[in-house]
């Protein structure tokens, strides 16, 4: 058993590392959370900005193969999600870089893959997801959505939602009913298609914290070209799920919150409360302890993850284990980082914030993690169904 | 990187299930526990054969020379079997002889303790019950060529059956509790020792130990006079791995009979591993296993690479303390009021948490250790 990295993967890291730190430099000071570039215009410049400089490097395509511009392996896209994560720095887009490219690697046509990764490992495209319907969320399948094959177009009618920065993504990658007559998991066709279409209608969804990084969006005859297919016609579902298991491993949020927890530890230093460093009190010492022993833990089951990528092993249970994990220690951060800033807890970024309000924007933002990229719930079956063998719920 | 486990070690892993599964069934853990030695003598000596008390001792002192983390994948399974004895108590009291022994301390009890002929332990906490250096009262006064170790040591596990135990001694009152602090090496048919075991939570047979005016010859310091704290500290740290390893075997045989149980288990026409109120619970516990796994192999690697790991030592062991607790406690409840019979295994397993929880720090002890490694003044 090792943990260590060669002396390749650590030049590499120092090198990652270092571009992020660098790129904080210009980072601008509204960009709180992990939503806030879909919000603010100078956040998504920020954002795109971030993805062109990571372009260059080459970093967008990090792991892919060679014949479409990649170059280094999985263990140098851990190491790149820990320094962003750690410097909260945007640029590498979830839906485009994370979850697309790799499904797209694996299951689309050549000329698929020709013509939608360049600009994906260019910066230049940004990508939403439509999934989740009013009707369908972690029932998925029960999507109602259809895609009408016309010559050489679908047509697609309906309405999807929860789909994050789609009022700012060029491009969608959804899945829609094709075949009403089949049988579930075998009706669905994994479609891509340009956001501008006519027909397209995208309304934001005013989110509990009064920001609205997620949207719905209305399909009205929107035509889509029928060559824009990933997958079988009808076998989106094998898509979806191949798409699923590149969702977030973790270790970009892990490390925001081994970041967010240096902070606090320099707030408490620095904060008298009682006439004494708040770092003195027990409570907090002990409470602090606590979460950076969970953050470990959190780390050293995500490594796990990454191990087992690495070998092109999956472990389906480990990788529920570590999402439910790492989004529920998200959870118990933010209350705690919350009761440690007292009063200040509730003060949304401004000059009487303490950490530019980071903690307030986490009191909201932690649901992200806990309800998207399959609910933790969800999670908790497939570690029970799958994994233990426990009888599947009729 | 590559987390998985050498071909060595799966040996050693699978030897080691099937020979515990085979020497050591419940019924001997029970029995074990009310017998008055707490351990077989038999099944030590078959122990000692396999080579498992020279794992860590070096070849040239009648060892095998493996590493930590090979110990700690050889506790892991015996944490699966909980197998009662002194097996931690010994490896863990024979680092400090390892890393801070004179050649003739090596050379008089490392080939012993490698053939199962010497059992050791290591008196550490006293009546404050603390780990910290400022729990360590008890004297040893300079005479002559000797030291008189006089006071009482308490939770010393297996003291009743050990060869030799190493005493944590004060040997001079400074400004810092650290200082000045003697370890010796005392054999415990010294006159003036006596013992008595204590009844706990998981009759794993900690002692009190008395030692009333014991004549210790000074060759029989272990490491520096006044200087052993560092030697504790690196014991404790050890020893909180080895348990946490020991935890990890157990967490999982908990984890494997709650699911199997529920498997069986018909209430309602349906085994009740169907609902999801029991699937869910059953899910924590599974992740709460992995999360405990990779962060104390973590540690054992660092300790093993002789990496500095006081903080991943401190933070498996905190929370390894915790989920060894819950986990035990969530396998009785899904088995339901069987479970609460002494007749059941799952008790065994949950009653043991608690010893595991006290050796080698308690859970607020190594957070405090955390707090500081983080950085917090």
């Amino acid at each position: 058993m090792d943990f260590s990295l060669t002396d390749e993967q650590k030049s590499r890291s120092r090198e990652f590392y270092d571009t992020c730190k660098d790129l904080s430099k210009k980072r601008p000071p509204s960009l709180v959370g992990f939503e806030a570039i879909y919000e603010l215009d100078e956040c998504w410049e920020y954002n795109m900005y971030c993805a062109k400089e990571f372009a260059k490097k080459g970093w967008l395509a990090l792991g892919w193969p060679s014949e479409y511009g990649g170059s280094g392996d999985m263990m140098n896209r851990v190491l790149f999600a820990e320094a962003r994560g750690y410097y909260g720095t945007p640029g590498v887009d979830i839906f485009g870089v994370q979850m697309l490219a790799p499904t797209l690697l694996q299951a689309a046509s050549e000329e698929i893959k020709r013509e939608f990764l360049p600009p994906i490992a260019r910066g230049e495209v940004m990508w939403c997801e439509l999934w989740s319907e009013p009707n369908a969320g972690s029932d998925l399948a029960a999507l109602a959505a259809t895609a009408v094959r016309k010559g050489d177009e679908y047509v697609i009618n309906g309405q999807k939602t929860w789909n994050t920065g789609a009022h700012r993504a060029h491009w969608g990658f959804g899945v829609f009913k094709t075949d009403p007559a089949a049988r579930k998991h075998h009706n669905m066709t994994f479609l891509l298609l340009d956001m501008k279409t006519p027909g397209i209608t995208i309304r934001p969804i005013p989110y509990l914290d009064g920001s609205a990084p997620y949207c719905e969006v209305y399909f009205d005859d929107v035509r889509v070209p029928a060559k824009n297919i990933v997958g079988q016609e009808h076998e989106g579902w094998a898509v979806v799920n191949l798409l699923a298991g590149f969702e977030r491993s973790g270790i970009n949020e892990i490390m925001s919150m081994m970041r967010g927890l240096e902070q606090l530890v320099a707030f408490c230093n620095e904060t008298k409360r009682h006439g004494q460093p708040l770092a003195k009190d027990p409570l907090v010492r002990n409470r602090l302890a606590q979460l950076a022993c969970e953050l470990a833990a959190a780390r050293a089951l995500a490594y796990r993850v990454a191990d087992l990528q690495n070998r092109n092993e999956m472990s389906l249970m480990d990788a529920s284990a570590g999402k439910i994990f790492f989004s529920e220690l998200g959870e118990r951060f933010a209350f705690m980082a919350g009761d440690i800033l007292g009063p200040y807890g509730q003060v949304r970024t401004s000059r009487w914030a303490p950490l530019n309000g980071i903690w307030e924007k986490m009191f909201h933002e932690h649901f992200i993690t806990t309800i998207s990229m399959g609910t933790n719930e969800i999670q908790r079956n497939i570690i029970a169904w799958y994994g233990l063998g426990l009888p599947r719920m009729r | 990187m590559d987390l998985r486990f050498t071909e060595e070690q799966e040996i050693l892993r699978q030897t080691a299930r099937g020979f515990l599964a085979a020497e050591c069934p419940k019924t001997l853990v029970r029995e074990l526990e009310q017998s008055e030695k707490g351990y077989s003598p038999e099944l030590w000596k078959k122990m000692a054969e396999l080579g498992w008390m020279g794992l860590i001792i070096p070849e040239e002192y009648g060892g095998i020379g493996y590493t930590f983390q090979d110990l700690t994948v050889l506790l892991e399974e015996i944490g699966r079997n909980i197998l009662p004895g002194p097996f931690v108590a010994t490896t863990t009291s024979t680092f400090p002889i390892l890393e801070a022994g004179t050649e003739e301390q090596k050379k008089g009890l490392l080939p012993e303790i490698a053939q199962g002929d010497l059992i050791l332990t290591t008196a550490l906490l006293e009546s404050d019950g603390v780990f910290d250096a400022s729990g360590i009262a008890i004297k040893a006064a300079p005479k002559g060529d000797a030291f008189i170790i006089d006071g009482t040591k308490l939770f010393v596990d297996m003291a009743h059956v050990a060869g030799h135990i190493i005493c944590v001694t004060r040997t001079k009152e400074g400004t810092a509790p650290e200082k000045g602090i003697t370890l010796f090496i005392v054999d415990s048919a010294t006159a003036g020792i006596s013992c008595q075991v204590m009844p706990t939570t998981s009759q794993d047979k900690l002692c009190e130990v008395r030692f009333e005016n014991v004549n210790v010859p000074k060759k029989n310091v272990l490491g520096t006079i006044d200087e052993g704290w560092a030697i504790v500290e690196m014991m404790l740290r050890k020893g909180a791995i080895a348990r946490c390893a020991e935890s990890i075997g157990a967490i999982q045989t908990c984890v494997e009979m709650t699911v199997a149980y529920a498997k069986e288990r018909v209430q309602y026409e349906r085994p009740v591993g169907a609902f999801q109120a029991l699937q869910h619970i059953m899910a924590d516990m599974w992740t709460a296993m992995e999360t405990s796994r990779y962060l104390v192999y973590e540690a054992a690697w660092m300790e093993s690479n002789g990496l500095p790991c006081t903080k991943e030592a401190s933070m498996a062991k905190a929370y390894v303390n915790e989920v060894y607790r819950n986990v035990s406690k969530w396998a009785v409840r899904l088995h339901g009021a069987i479970a609460t019979s002494n007749d059941h295994d799952i008790p065994l397993y949950y009653r043991r948490s608690k010893a595991a929880d006290t050796a080698f720090g308690s859970t607020d002890f190594h957070r405090e250790i955390v707090a500081r490694q983080i950085g917090l003044v």
